[in-house]
């Protein structure tokens, strides 16, 4: 790799890191007691999940009857919030594979944390078509597998069976990504760690010891796994979007649905990896690898990516003028000034409006701005997925069936209990594993850190060269300034 | 790669590229057969000749909007592999008020009633009492109507063009006055920064206007990203085409197959992006089987098979199958080859999205009054092929339509069905007169730019 970098570019670990402050710096964490505000935290979220869980059961026990949903509004809450944590789930690989592809190296910052974040947040959505359904105890019958049911199920030309489909791959394909991530960094948790806990490491890390062997596998499965990512992340939510797209009803049948489902959820989640983000780096002490750089790089996304649902907005809206279809206009003149008006002025304001404050360097730069807007664009996004559903059901094509939903305390019950297990499994990540990639991040140290690049770095432009120029097999001290030797 | 090697081939690259005498000769006896072949096909097929002009002019003026809005895009995006090969797509980008020019032609042709491109262009297509009254056209007036044509075309156009020329102004001052502050970079990037979203509305309006209402009753709101993703494809092929040209003729010694190689995977990733674009586009409308919307499908796919298939085996299957290996990214035999069957894949696909609809514009304005609406032969290729539908809603026209529409308008065709000789005289013209326009520019700039600030990352790029 070339250790030619740009003089504009800003370093991306600070604080004048060695290898070993690295490892200390980020495998710590899973060493010691948890804070008290982890505790309580955690406490919080776990509660959260114990009332989600029990209003799971209660729909199970009574049915979807305990449920708001009518015959005009099949789809109300559960699909929304499937959606919305689909969405969400987007992020992780999108960093992980498509910025590894385009050799973003801030993405190593944030990479570890986001594809935990990936397979949490899909495990909060799959839970959605497992009881939505009704009845939870024939869920099996979404599988193909033989039977005796005839033709009936299951129906492959169902996008609903698709769904299961493409969130299953790209759920194994996150978890196999994450966790090959995660061999080399449990190794070197497992030769820090002593007794049982030793043991329980030896296990995860797949006797890993860093041999030339071992990184040329791992480099090409990485490879390999984010050329098989890469297009999953486009088909997750493309095939969501078909679930409404391949209908006829107005307003869910129009063909931007899939390129712009697909940038509504990378853009909601970097609005939640940088939600959790900024907490982490906060609550671990993760400033000099997780910087103001990276935050600003996340909020640009979220900027081109809100300004992309924006153009897909207002598409929509011309194209249902232009269609001259008169159920296509009625459609989004109901949705922008209906009975839902508020719903639709929200999704407007919090994911096109909002992410515009980003056109300011000051505020894409700063933390609370940032940890603001990162909130306002999720709720954005949640209501984004109720107009789409909500809005459009309400007003169907026989006036005398118009209705208008509101969920029950089951509803948001068990939406809440899906924010307590995300917050429960993520909590419980950052206790057992780095939660930045060590690994990843060494391999950027000579490229990223403030003493190689950026307005400190000790030997401007020299010692790159020094370093790089050395034949395979010699060995160098990059430590040999005195500055960095005492750290 | 060494640093040293580096250097040496950068001073040499600095040497300006020089636009022969025999490259100009070659380059205008092919925009002479390219005037030839038009003027043939003008006296042949007046509709003929303008679809031709209409596809020729959109394709290249797309490329040239493309690389504008993607070196802008790159420059925000922190991209340094690039900067080495800068220069070839900011002369793509100045060719955008040539473009501009070209599309007047047009715009002439639609205020002298010259051509019948467009059935929206029909006088008294708004008025109930019109033989030509279109009620769906009369709904959609207000956008189409030839004054928005017009200053829709000139206001956008222009407004790309200033943001080209403001670039590449700044651009060339960096060679000359740059300074490690990188000031006219951080100029650049606020100029880049507007011209993004700017672009990325306005070139929707524009691709709704010139191409997609051809097909002026049918609709998709995808349409505008579908044709953007095919221009950015034939921009990236023919970059490709130009660097390995170059190089063999010695210059940019600098660009590597390193830069090639990634210029490789953006064309196959964005062949497949294409793909994804089309896939989505026809399983949606195809899933949905709503007549008015099949009704473009299936004139595509049964009049215009040849067109249809061709425009998948071109633009996905052989991209997808030679660029999946690592090496033939590399090896530049291949990947030019690559490039050349995908740039003529994607001016195939505009000829797919033109041509159909734009025939049968023509022929319902030649039928005159009474018999011209598109919705009868529409309606007739829907009855042919049975799809039901929302067709009630034009049922009048359908019955009406029957009795004679069925076939005309879909017959085989040179020029339509498939490109002929004078389709591909036309496209080599065009292509000469865009490379004439580009190697000039080139000519008047350093091949390799200075003090650009990715500049040196860029010299040591390595995949």
């Amino acid at each position: 790799m070339s250790a030619i970098v740009s003089p504009v570019r800003k370093p991306l670990i600070t604080g004048n890191k060695t290898y070993h402050q690295i490892t200390e710096d980020l495998i710590s964490p899973t060493e010691k007691t948890p804070n008290a505000l982890w505790v309580i935290t955690f406490l919080m979220s776990i509660s959260l999940l114990g009332f989600g869980l029990f209003c799971i059961a209660w729909t199970i026990w009574n049915g979807i009857g305990t449920w708001n949903l009518n015959r005009t509004i099949g789809w109300g809450w559960d699909i929304t919030n499937f959606v919305w944590w689909i969405g969400i789930g987007h992020a992780g690989t999108l960093i992980s594979a498509i910025l590894l592809l385009f050799r973003q190296k801030w993405r190593t910052g944030v990479n570890r944390a986001a594809e935990a974040m990936t397979i949490f947040a899909v495990i909060c959505a799959a839970l959605f078509p497992g009881i939505h359904v009704g009845r939870a105890w024939v869920v099996f019958y979404f599988f193909p597998y033989p039977n005796t049911r005839g033709p009936l199920w299951v129906n492959f030309n169902s996008p609903l069976l698709w769904d299961l489909f493409a969130i299953s791959t790209y759920f194994t394909v996150s978890l196999l990504f994450w966790y090959l991530g995660l061999v080399p960094d449990f190794a070197t948790v497992r030769d820090r760690a002593t007794g049982f806990r030793k043991s329980i490491y030896s296990f995860l890390a797949f006797g890993w010891t860093g041999k030339a062997k071992h990184w040329q596998r791992w480099e090409s499965l990485s490879l390999v796994l984010a050329g098989l990512a890469t297009p999953l992340v486009l088909s997750v939510h493309t095939i969501v979007s078909f679930d409404f797209a391949t209908s006829v009803i107005p307003g869910w049948h129009t063909t931007i649905f899939p390129p712009y489902f697909v940038a509504g959820a990378i853009f909601s989640g970097f609005a939640m990896v940088l939600t959790l983000m900024i907490i982490t780096r906060k609550v671990l002490s993760l400033e000099d690898y997780i910087t103001i750089e990276h935050v600003e790089s996340m909020n640009k996304v979220i900027l081109v990516t809100g300004t992309m649902v924006g153009v897909a907005y207002l598409t929509e809206l011309f194209i249902a003028w232009y269609s001259g279809y008169i159920y296509e206009q009625f459609a989004f003149f109901n949705r922008a000034l209906g009975s839902y008006w508020w719903s639709y002025f929200g999704m407007m304001f919090c994911n096109v409006l909002s992410p515009q404050f980003f056109w300011s360097r000051k505020i894409r730069r700063s933390i609370t701005w940032t940890f603001f807007l990162s909130i306002v664009v999720n709720i954005g996004m949640w209501f984004e997925r109720f107009v789409i559903i909500a809005t459009t059901l309400a007003r169907d094509y026989l006036p005398s069936s118009w209705s208008y939903y509101t969920p029950t305390w089951v509803e948001i019950g068990i939406y809440l209990g899906t924010i307590g297990l995300f917050f429960t499994l993520y909590l419980g990540f950052t206790r057992v594993a780095p939660v930045v990639a060590v690994a990843e991040i060494k391999s950027i140290l000579k490229t990223g850190g403030d003493q190689y690049v950026g307005e400190n770095a000790k030997h401007h432009h020299h010692v790159k060269h020094d370093v790089n120029e050395h034949a395979a097999g010699t060995s160098i001290d990059i430590d040999e300034n005195p500055d960095t030797k005492i750290k | 790669m060494n640093t040293d090697h580096a250097t040496i081939d950068h001073a040499e690259d600095i040497k300006h590229f020089v636009f022969e005498g025999k490259q100009k000769t070659t380059l205008l006896a092919f925009i002479v057969l390219g005037i030839l072949c038009m003027v043939g096909t003008f006296f042949i097929d007046s509709n003929r000749f303008w679809t031709n002009y209409l596809h020729n002019a959109v394709f290249f003026l797309g490329m040239s909007f493309v690389a504008t809005f993607v070196l802008s895009a790159f420059m925000l995006a922190y991209a340094g592999w690039h900067v080495v090969m800068k220069r070839v797509w900011e002369a793509f980008m100045l060719f955008l008020p040539v473009g501009l020019i070209m599309m007047l032609l047009v715009i002439v042709g639609l205020w002298m009633h010259g051509h019948h491109l467009y059935h929206w262009s029909m006088d008294g297509i708004a008025d109930p009492t019109s033989p030509n009254y279109d009620k769906i056209l009369a709904g959609k007036v207000p956008f189409l109507n030839k004054y928005w044509y017009t200053f829709g075309t000139l206001i956008i156009v222009g407004i790309w063009t200033f943001f080209a020329y403001r670039l590449r102004s700044l651009s060339l001052r960096e060679d000359e006055e740059g300074t490690t502050d990188y000031a006219l970079h951080q100029q650049m990037k606020k100029v880049a920064a507007i011209f993004l979203p700017i672009g990325a509305f306005t070139s929707a309006a524009l691709v709704w206007q010139w191409v997609m209402s051809i097909d002026g009753h049918w609709y998709s709101t995808l349409y505008a990203w579908y044709a953007t993703a095919s221009w950015f494809v034939a921009m990236l092929a023919l970059t490709i085409l130009i660097l390995i040209y170059l190089k063999s003729k010695g210059y940019y010694k600098a660009v590597t197959a390193e830069h090639l190689h990634d210029l490789g995977k953006y064309m196959f990733a964005f062949s497949v992006f294409w793909t994804y674009l089309w896939f989505s586009q026809f399983m949606l409308i195809w899933y949905g089987n709503n007549g008015e919307e099949t009704v473009y499908y299936n004139l595509r796919r049964h009049e215009y098979t040849i067109l249809y298939f061709g425009n998948l085996v071109l633009n996905f299957v052989l991209p997808f199958l030679i660029l999946m290996r690592n090496d033939t990214k590399r090896k530049y035999g291949t990947l030019g080859f690559t490039a050349v069957i995908v740039f003529f894949g994607h001016w195939w696909d505009y000829f797919y999205l033109i041509k159909p609809g734009a025939r049968l514009n023509a022929l319902h304005a030649h039928h005159g009054a009474g018999h011209g609406h598109e919705d009868a032969a529409h309606g007739a290729g829907e009855a042919a092929h049975g799809a039901a539908g929302h067709a009630a809603e034009h049922g009048a026209d359908l019955a009406h339509a029957a009795g004679h529409a069925v076939q005309e308008g879909t017959e085989f065709a040179m020029g339509f069905t498939i490109p002929g000789f004078l389709e591909i005289g036309t496209f080599l013209g065009f292509l000469a007169f865009f490379l004439y326009f580009v190697f000039n520019r080139m000519e008047k700039a350093a091949l390799m730019p200075k003090n650009d600030p990715y500049l040196a990352e860029s010299l040591h790029h390595h995949v």
